[in-house]
């Protein structure tokens, strides 16, 4: 009776670590620690394009229209688009430590800061990618302005190139990504 | 002590595995939606008979309903619409929020979210497939009109909104309730 008790519960721990594991090699950002600044922001776009969706738009876009062409191929193998902007009247409505729990995901695995990255936008803009070996996994783009912040991830073999040309599309907003010759820096930040 | 064991592995797979909300739309989202916001706000929404006797928005709105030749992005015949006007949307709009992502993201894909100036304005579009089609859900509130439209689109109008998903949101509300200028 004892050994299968003992049984039982290590197939729930096995079960319960491949389950974290799993969701630890996902590059998709949890951003709902955000959500708290819509209540003072003016402006709030939240934007949820998840796996169910890219392949309907893979589906729909049609190789006829050239504009749709382009972003199927651009989109081929991406398992989500995720975005959340916030604009605010006045500067002061969020601090580094609202974006903490952004930035402790973005030191976890896999997950290098590029340096190098040229945005046309005002403010900050820190551009990461998630490798696993050569290949890249997913994208994340933190623009932080005195009275903006926006959080852009996309998940799935994407990269900066990739997102260049998406900005604008699907509900990724424009954030002036200038994608030549970027470079890693080591995970320490 | 099996059963022990089996209810504490029940439990926690459970916990781990699923995240079904508590509250949930069951049959018609488009009637528990509405049904919501009337809840939530402590309003009531006109229907397109009291609209008719007001004389207000009816000859385009009623005529799209039925299918009418001016409907450009929605599927002939797929309209619901519900309209609520000049009335007070107070309440907070983050809980407002959460209770209608809860309801709705058992059988509903949430594309996009706006809220503008303290939730003053919100706009939440969610996606559903229903077979060979797809239905479209976009319910707007602003500090005192709001308005519920579900509609079915064609393929080629559903590649429109998914390139962009906050323009042809737009336009699918104006569509269902603005007048026509045609």
């Amino acid at each position: 009776m004892k050994s299968r008790y003992k049984t039982t519960l290590i197939a729930l721990l096995l079960i319960i670590t491949s389950a974290f594991v799993a969701r630890a090699q996902d590059s998709r950002i949890q951003l709902g620690s955000l959500d708290h600044l819509a209540a003072k922001a003016s402006q709030t776009v939240d934007v949820n394009v998840d796996e169910r969706l890219m392949k309907l738009a893979a589906r729909l876009f049609s190789d006829k229209d050239d504009d749709e062409r382009e972003i199927k191929k651009l989109i081929a193998g991406l398992k989500g688009i995720y975005v959340k902007s916030f604009e605010f009247e006045t500067e002061g409505q969020f601090v580094a430590t609202d974006l903490e729990p952004i930035r402790t995901q973005l030191r976890g695995a896999g997950w290098t800061k590029m340096v190098n990255v040229r945005s046309k936008k005002e403010g900050n803009v820190e551009v990461y990618l998630q490798f696993a070996g050569e290949m890249v996994n997913g994208l994340a783009v933190l623009h932080t302005d005195d009275k903006e912040l926006t959080v852009v991830n996309i998940v799935g073999p994407v990269d900066l190139d990739k997102l260049a040309q998406l900005e604008g599309q699907m509900g990724i907003p424009d954030l002036g990504i200038e994608s030549s010759k970027t470079k890693k820096k080591t995970n320490e930040q | 002590m099996r059963t022990i064991a089996t209810k504490i592995f029940i439990t926690l797979f459970v916990v781990c595995f699923t995240s079904a909300p508590a509250v949930y739309a069951k049959g018609d989202d488009f009637n528990s939606v509405v049904k919501m916001i009337e809840e939530f706000y402590r309003v009531k929404h006109v229907g397109i008979p009291f609209l008719a006797k007001a004389g207000m928005k009816v000859a385009t709105t009623a005529a799209r309903i039925k299918g009418g030749t001016a409907r450009r992005l929605a599927e002939a015949g797929s309209i619901k619409l519900a309209v609520f006007e000049n009335q007070e949307f107070n309440g907070d709009f983050r809980k407002f929020r959460s209770s209608l992502n809860q309801a709705l993201n058992v059988t509903w894909m949430p594309l996009i979210q706006t809220l503008s100036a303290a939730g003053e304005e919100q706009t939440y579009i969610f996606l559903r497939n229903d077979g060979d089609k797809t239905k479209v859900l976009v319910i707007t509130i602003d500090e005192r009109d709001a308005t519920v439209v579900q509609v079915n689109l064609s393929q080629k109008n559903l590649a429109l909104l998914l390139k962009d998903p906050e323009g042809t949101g737009k336009a699918i509300t104006e569509e269902a309730t603005l007048i026509d200028q045609e």
